[in-house]
């Protein structure tokens, strides 16, 4: 059987039922773009996704790019691959019609993005890195700069890449190192070495650019002097020419998974011959990225639930395939074996993946959608809340479905048995696929350091009310579709116990006691996603009362639902109880007690 | 001389839906299906485009359907099909009544070459070209197919599989047939119907998926092109394969062979 990636009828559900995704066409924004556009693009992504993308993964992850002669050889697919997402529009789907893009609302181009991510997330992140690093030359590069970089970029006759991490300054910004000289030309010499740079090179298009943190010299030290640069591997010559740029790859990272796409040391300036671009105003690099990260983060939780999908995807298959053993009541040993799917234990271990795909779908979606009506919508007041909303939702979209998302492909290879852990089957790939979605675009320790210490208590609180308020209005909506009372009950508890947490954490802030405001705040990230989710299983429950059929489809939403209220939704209070409580173990293990 | 090329889109059910009888058995369950373009069409646009962008010309598609088919149309032009005709018809049709509107069609359209899928996928009739060349009097030639190359998949994506002869008066077409291939020379105008192996479609880009709804659609019915699309065939009954019955085991050989011959009356 063909994996199908992700359920289209979620999908379909997702948009139109819980969503009602559509009703973005009636922005000016997207006066141009019709529901049947959107639908022809998903169904074209997606057919592409399966049938194309989908074979060229296991090559992939079996036969990674390799240093040579100084160049980056990537796997031969790509080669064909490449021009095909260009003109698929992965790279420019969402990018604005001024500079060659199709404007379409993030929230249907991520749906889409979600089927090439679980199809082959290498190949697909060529595509997201490329964007990504447009975006922040179209956000804020010169009109120059963006005349230069812009459609090579956008076109995808170039590639582009996030040059931020350096050997010593992962995590910790503030500590880069790599200098940038003015010169009386008017670009920067650049030197300086980075590492972990995703797509970092490659030999399907004629040149990369290195969206790059840098400091300019004098600069003042930490995160108020850093700034951004374009530093691209070969540059322009007078005579119109590219000529290399002094960029040099200095190795290749081995790593557990995203095996198809490189990731590289870079030495920068070697022969003191590299020219950077400075990027907007000096100094300001830091903010810019930080601008971006919005999208960046969603993507990241769109690649966590993609991966989760495919996963789970497959082990739907395999249990409903898939004949061993007998229930352990059944007493007599001649009698026919039964399916997977048949076993209580797998059924539960299915249905936990699935209230983790499509829940953490259900919050990729809605944070892209808030996404698209922070820029779009109508009324600056609505701009503004929304905007105040997602910027709460963007860390738990970054965190859950990577953090679950394992969880959940460590369940789609134990539904496989032995055979799981086997490379003869795909599910073990894309869990170790999953496990770079807790470390990158700030790990996990830092969304819940982003949630608790600066998004929930922004503006004395008002980050958490926002919150509070999406969720009432889901609770209001639930109880309009008759949705069954003790679902919608639990879920008001639980923002009552959170709310009281939040204000004691903030509590202890306010008395000068931030370490111990933040002890916790791993487990308050866990708790307020745990929370969220529960909302968003919630609407879709609600979704299926408004529906006038029910299926078997909306069926299994209600038991999702069910499970992640029952079984998860509790949690919450204990885990809000170690935050306010302080439990102190971690810190107070001595250092020689490790 | 340019050309000027007859397609169809069907719209038809998507073969990864789960397709079963009603229990009236009077046809198939409707609820939660989903639907494309009939493959063999699909084909038969994308070599439509190949033949166009190699001697110049245009590629009509029509469908026949409620509006439903729009989104096959749209499909088309996103590929690359410069207009549509859709023949706005809700209730059933059989074969006869296609044939009938795609022959009026081509006598309005005066097209050098139709180019039909050899049948369609939900009902696998296999006719409606056949009646199309027979009753416009044109020539034909069915399960258009393509001989192995070793081009590389981007040149082979390139080169159409139907190929012109110099004075543009023919075609060549190579057709499967059983154990290899035959070649056919048809004088135009023709209809080809086109097999699996034909060409590999292209994936629209996404540009053309937005410009697609600027392109021409026109509206026409049954009742303009002046045919009487009134089923002849009616469909009496339509049921599951019965399920295969489960094996049992045998004590030894003779209960074998005693089976074999007097069960399944097999030796």
């Amino acid at each position: 059987m063909k994996n199908p990636l992700l359920d289209d009828r979620d999908l379909d559900f997702q948009l139109r039922a819980v969503l009602h995704a559509d009703a973005l066409l009636t922005l000016p924004a997207f006066a141009h773009v019709s529901a049947a556009d959107l639908d022809a693009m998903l169904s074209t992504w997606r057919r592409f996704a399966r049938d194309v993308l989908l074979p060229t993964y296991r090559p992939m992850d079996e036969q990674p790019a390799v240093l040579r002669d100084g160049g980056v050889v990537c796997h031969p697919a790509m080669k064909a691959l490449w021009p095909q997402l260009v003109d698929l529009g992965a790279i420019t789907a969402s990018r604005p019609l001024g500079v060659g893009g199709q404007q379409l609302p993030l929230t249907h181009v991520t749906a889409g993005t979600l089927y090439l991510m679980a199809a082959n997330l290498s190949a697909n992140g060529f595509a997201g890195l490329t964007l990504g690093a447009g975006h922040l030359i179209e956000a804020f590069g010169s009109d120059a700069l963006k005349a230069e970089l812009l459609p090579p970029l956008y076109e995808g006759r170039w590639t582009g890449t996030m040059a931020l991490t350096e050997p010593q300054a992962g995590s910790s910004l503030a500590d880069v190192r790599t200098r940038a000289t003015p010169t009386a030309q008017g670009h920067f010499l650049v030197s300086g070495a980075k590492l972990f740079i995703s797509g970092g090179d490659n030999d399907f298009v004629e040149n990369v650019v290195h969206l790059t943190l840098a400091r300019l010299d004098g600069a003042p030290a930490g995160t108020r002097g850093i700034s951004l640069l374009a530093i691209p591997k070969k540059r322009r010559a007078a005579d119109g020419s590219l000529v290399a740029n002094d960029v040099k790859v200095t190795g290749l990272i081995h790593k557990l998974g995203w095996r198809g796409i490189p990731s590289a040391a870079l030495a920068f300036g070697e022969a003191n011959d590299c020219h950077g671009y400075l990027v907007g105003e000096a100094h300001q690099g830091l903010k810019y990225m930080f601008q971006m990260m919005n999208e960046a983060r969603i993507m990241v939780g769109a690649n966590g639930v993609a991966t989760a999908a495919v996963a789970y995807q497959q082990a739907v298959a395999y249990a409903k395939d898939r004949v061993q053993g007998r229930p352990p009541w059944a007493k007599d040993p001649a009698a026919p074996p039964v399916r997977l799917v048949e076993h209580a234990d797998v059924r539960r271990q299915l249905l936990r993946q699935k209230a983790i795909v499509e829940g953490g779908t259900a919050l990729v979606l809605r944070t892209a959608h808030l996404a698209d009506l922070a820029a779009h919508a109508a009324e600056p007041a609505q701009r503004h809340d929304t905007e105040r909303l997602l910027s709460v939702l963007t860390p738990l979209t970054k965190t859950f479905p990577a953090e679950k998302g394992f969880e959940s492909c460590a369940l789609a290879v134990q539904v496989h048995g032995g055979y799981g852990y086997s490379s003869e089957y795909p599910v073990e790939a894309w869990l170790r696929d999953q496990k770079l979605n807790t470390l990158h675009e700030g790990t996990t320790g830092i969304q819940g350091l982003d949630l608790l210490g600066r998004k929930v208590v922004a503006d004395g609180g008002e980050g958490w009310r926002a919150l509070a308020r999406a969720v009432e209005a889901g609770c209001v909506r639930a109880e309009r579709a008759s949705v069954p009372a003790e679902w919608t009950r639990g879920v008001r508890e639980i923002a009552g116990v959170l709310e009281e947490a939040t204000l004691a954490l903030a509590g202890k802030a306010l008395e000068g006691d931030v370490p111990g405001m933040l002890l916790h705040s791993a487990d308050y990230l866990d708790a307020v996603s745990t929370w969220v989710v529960a909302w968003l299983w919630l609407e879709q429950a609600a979704a299926v009362h408004e529906a006038p059929l029910r299926t078997a489809f909306h069926e299994g939403k209600l038991r999702a639902a069910q499970y992640w209220l029952a079984t998860e939704l509790p949690r919450c209070r204990q885990l809000a109880a170690l935050c306010v409580a302080g439990e102190d173990s971690y810190a107070q293990v001595p250092e020689e007690g490790w | 001389m340019p050309l000027k090329i007859l397609v169809t889109a069907k719209r038809v059910e998507d073969s990864e839906s789960k397709i079963r009888a009603n229990p009236a058995g009077t046809g198939i369950v409707l609820e939660g299906l989903k639907y494309k373009m009939n493959p063999f069409d699909e084909i038969g646009v994308e070599e439509a485009l190949r033949l166009v962008a190699k001697h110049g010309g245009e590629v009509v598609v029509a469908s026949i359907g409620s509006k439903d088919c729009h989104e096959q149309l749209r499909q088309a032009l996103a590929m690359g099909a410069t207009r549509a005709i859709w023949v706005n018809h809700a209730g059933p049709i059989d074969q006869l009544g296609v044939a009938g509107c795609l022959m009026k069609i081509c006598e309005r359209e005066k097209p050098n070459l139709a180019i039909l899928g050899k049948q369609s996928i939900d009902d696998d009739q296999n006719q409606v070209g056949q009646y199309l060349a027979e009753w416009l009097g044109w020539s034909q030639a069915t399960f258009a197919s393509k001989e192995e190359s070793l081009d590389s998949d981007a040149e082979k994506s390139k080169t159409p599989a139907l190929k012109l002869t110099a004075d543009g008066a023919w075609v060549t077409v190579v057709r499967e047939v059983d154990g290899g291939l035959e070649t056919l020379e048809c004088k135009l105008p023709a209809v080809v119907t086109t097999d699996l192996r034909l060409n590999q479609p292209r994936f629209s880009k996404l540009p053309d998926i937005m410009k697609a709804k600027t392109k021409p659609l026109e509206e026409l019915t049954p009742a303009a092109l002046g045919v009487d699309v009134t089923p002849q065939l009616t469909v009496t009954s339509m049921k599951a394969p019965p399920a295969r019955k489960a094996g049992i085991k045998v004590p030894d050989v003779a209960a074998l062979v005693d089976k074999l011959k007097n069960e399944a009356k097999a030796i």
